[in-house]
């Protein structure tokens, strides 16, 4: 299928409405990225998601953008009330996978030395790889609790602070959770994983800030160059992918007898006024306070890694949450359409939220800068700090985008790496890196991914979020 | 000819499968499946299951057979070494799984497959009268 595809600005381009799709595809790309994008399958996704019922606005694509399954990844679309859909796929399986930077009072050139031993501490005592089971088993009662109360619960059982919640999206639960729309077979993958990292482009980073783009912004967000902090990646583990798998089958024998086509199964929904509709957010919200939790406990357990392979004080170590924000998931918002504001469900795929300064969401620390928006990169170049901005709200229903994205299949980037050392070239560049598998490596390995830096220099200039921060990193946990 | 070819996809990995029946064509997408999930020396079986999967055609019923063989492995870490399929039609199947039990010492794990998708699912019967499919993983 071929996309027409016409450029709007250096950083725009719009896929014109045609056919069954009900609202035009835009994309927020560069010349360069753009070559990328027409090479897979992405924009068909687009157009495909442009064709659901209550679409509004546009079918969004972020500059990462890159081939899924259903909604392409990168992808943003938001759905009016009173017809519109909800659908797992525009979630993914991975509900609420997402990131969390923490800062500390620590110099990075401090403890150069130290920062082998570090990886290697994390690396053994924080469960990682395929099929990581957790140090904490769940009994049924204790993952209710963890799915009603997400972070919240982990700060109680004393994984972390209070004041953590403040800097967690939706401070680290979402209301809507309801367990018994939770099914047995989802439990059961559940029970295990809890404070574990998981597998794939799922890990822990420690990163020095290389660069400060924004000096207001970044003392505000407790930022200096040479600093060193730890960039978390991780999701809802095996509950997640069970929650979303669950519904999705429930949603395509619904659709196959009733009143919607969709032009991929994967795209399978439900009218966000059903009943299934209703149960999938209650399950979804879920396995959203399940990654919380999750991501809560790995950040403790990093802290006391950290302070036990340094032999420092809490005081000393300083170690904050900077912020914790979820890239996969669906949410009831108010956005203004057409000069009118209006509740619609958003669905962010591999985006983010990026709410821009003085929205009423906003915890007070981040009133003045707009919140926090963690952008990771490839584990061989850079992370990104931004701050959402005005732009988002505008453009792109407050979301902007969740990473790098990748280029390369995985069995591509194995084959290209064949020969090649990837350990090797990180440590000399100066990247100490611990993986469970070699594979992992070479399927993550840095040429895989696109540009970091030209992704996120398309939402700065486009106006989703500006940039306050870059982070290099030092050493790196793969699963 | 081989059983099965791996499709590049660029986010996630898909499998083309193919097979003389219906019956070995789900059989094959089984065990080409869990060849990517796990590596699994040489072992006797240690316990038999039979499983019952209901789908809405033949697309719907192999994702979720292949769902079924995945929960098994995710959930209560049993691995179907071998898998036949007793009855089948579009909307039903009956098979018997010979299951070991995942040993982390014994058994390495290759990748993570999060869940078998709908995205661009296909089986279908060619003119030589050969069964084949087409199947996308999330990893």
């Amino acid at each position: 299928m071929d996309i027409e595809l016409k450029k709007l600005d250096s950083f725009r381009w719009v896929i014109p409405k045609t056919g069954a799709m009900r609202v035009p595809g835009l994309i927020f790309s560069n010349e360069h990225l753009i070559k990328d994008i027409k090479m897979d399958q992405s924009l068909v996704q687009v157009a495909n998601v442009a064709t659901l019922p209550g679409i509004v606005g546009h079918s969004l694509a972020m500059p990462d953008i890159h081939w899924g399954y259903g909604f392409p990844i990168g992808g943003v679309a938001a759905f009016s009330l009173d017809d519109g859909i909800v659908s797992p796929g525009g979630v993914g399986y991975d509900i609420n996978c997402g990131c969390r930077l923490m800062t500390t009072m620590l110099r990075a050139d401090d403890i150069v030395q130290d920062m082998e031993m570090l990886v290697s501490a994390l690396f053994r005592n924080i469960p990682v790889g395929i099929g990581s089971r957790g140090a904490i088993r769940l009994s049924d009662k204790a993952q209710d609790k963890v799915a009603r109360m997400g972070a919240a619960w982990a700060v109680q059982e004393g994984y972390g602070e209070p004041d953590d919640l403040e800097r967690t999206e939706d401070r680290g639960t979402m209301e809507s959770a309801d367990p018994s729309f939770v099914s047995e077979r989802a439990r059961k993958r559940g029970s295990d994983q809890l404070g574990t990292l998981g597998s794939g482009n799922h890990f822990i980073e420690i990163e020095v800030v290389d660069k400060i783009h924004d000096t207001k912004k970044a003392t505000a967000f407790g930022l200096f160059k040479g600093q060193l902090t730890i960039l978390v990646h991780s999701g809802s583990r095996g509950f997640g992918h069970q929650i979303c798998d669950d519904f999705l089958k429930k949603m395509a024998t619904r659709n196959l007898n009733g009143p919607y086509r969709v032009p991929d199964r994967q795209l399978a929904c439900a009218p966000i006024s059903s009943e299934l509709a209703r149960q999938y957010l209650a399950a979804m919200a879920c396995a959203a306070n399940y990654a919380w939790a999750n991501r809560q406990v790995l950040m403790h357990w990093i802290r006391k890694n950290f302070l036990a392979t340094l032999a420092i004080t809490p005081r000393e170590l300083g170690m904050k949450l900077l912020y914790d924000v979820c890239h996969n998931i669906a949410k009831r918002e108010q956005h203004t359409l057409e000069g009118k504001s209006i509740p619609v469900y958003v669905h962010r795929k591999g985006a983010t939220r990026a709410l821009p300064p003085h929205h009423p969401l906003l915890p007070q620390a981040f009133r003045h800068t707009g919140q926090p928006v963690l952008i990771p990169g490839d584990m061989g170049t850079f992370s990104y700090i931004l701050a959402g901005a005005k732009g988002a709200m505008e453009q792109s229903f407050g979301s902007t985008c969740h990473g790098a994205g990748r280029v390369l299949s995985r069995s591509k980037a194995v084959k290209l790496a064949k020969d090649r050392s990837i350990l090797r070239e990180l440590r000399n560049k100066g990247i100490f890196v611990q993986s469970r598998g070699k594979k992992t490596l070479k399927e993550e390995m840095p040429d895989a991914y696109k540009d970091i830096s030209q992704v996120v220099e398309v939402v700065h200039e486009a106006g989703l979020a500006t940039k306050v921060a870059r982070l290099r990193p030092l050493g790196v946990i793969k699963g | 000819m081989s059983d099965f070819s791996i499709i590049d996809h660029t986010a996630d990995l898909g499998l083309k499968v193919r097979g003389e029946t219906l019956e070995k064509l789900f059989e094959n997408a089984a065990g080409c499946m869990i060849r990517l999930a796990v590596k699994i020396p040489n072992s006797r079986p240690t316990e038999t299951l039979e499983v019952h999967v209901s789908g809405s055609d033949l697309e719907d019923l192999l994702v979720r057979w292949l769902g079924e063989i995945l929960y098994y492995f995710e959930g209560e870490k049993k691995i179907a070494t071998k898998t036949r399929i007793t009855s089948i039609s579009p909307q039903h199947l009956d098979a018997t799984l010979q299951i070991i039990r995942y040993d982390p010492a014994l058994h390495e794990l290759l990748s993570e497959i999060k869940a078998v998708t709908y995205h661009q699912i296909r089986v279908s019967q060619k003119e030589d009268r050969v069964w084949k499919a087409r199947v996308i993983f999330d990893l």
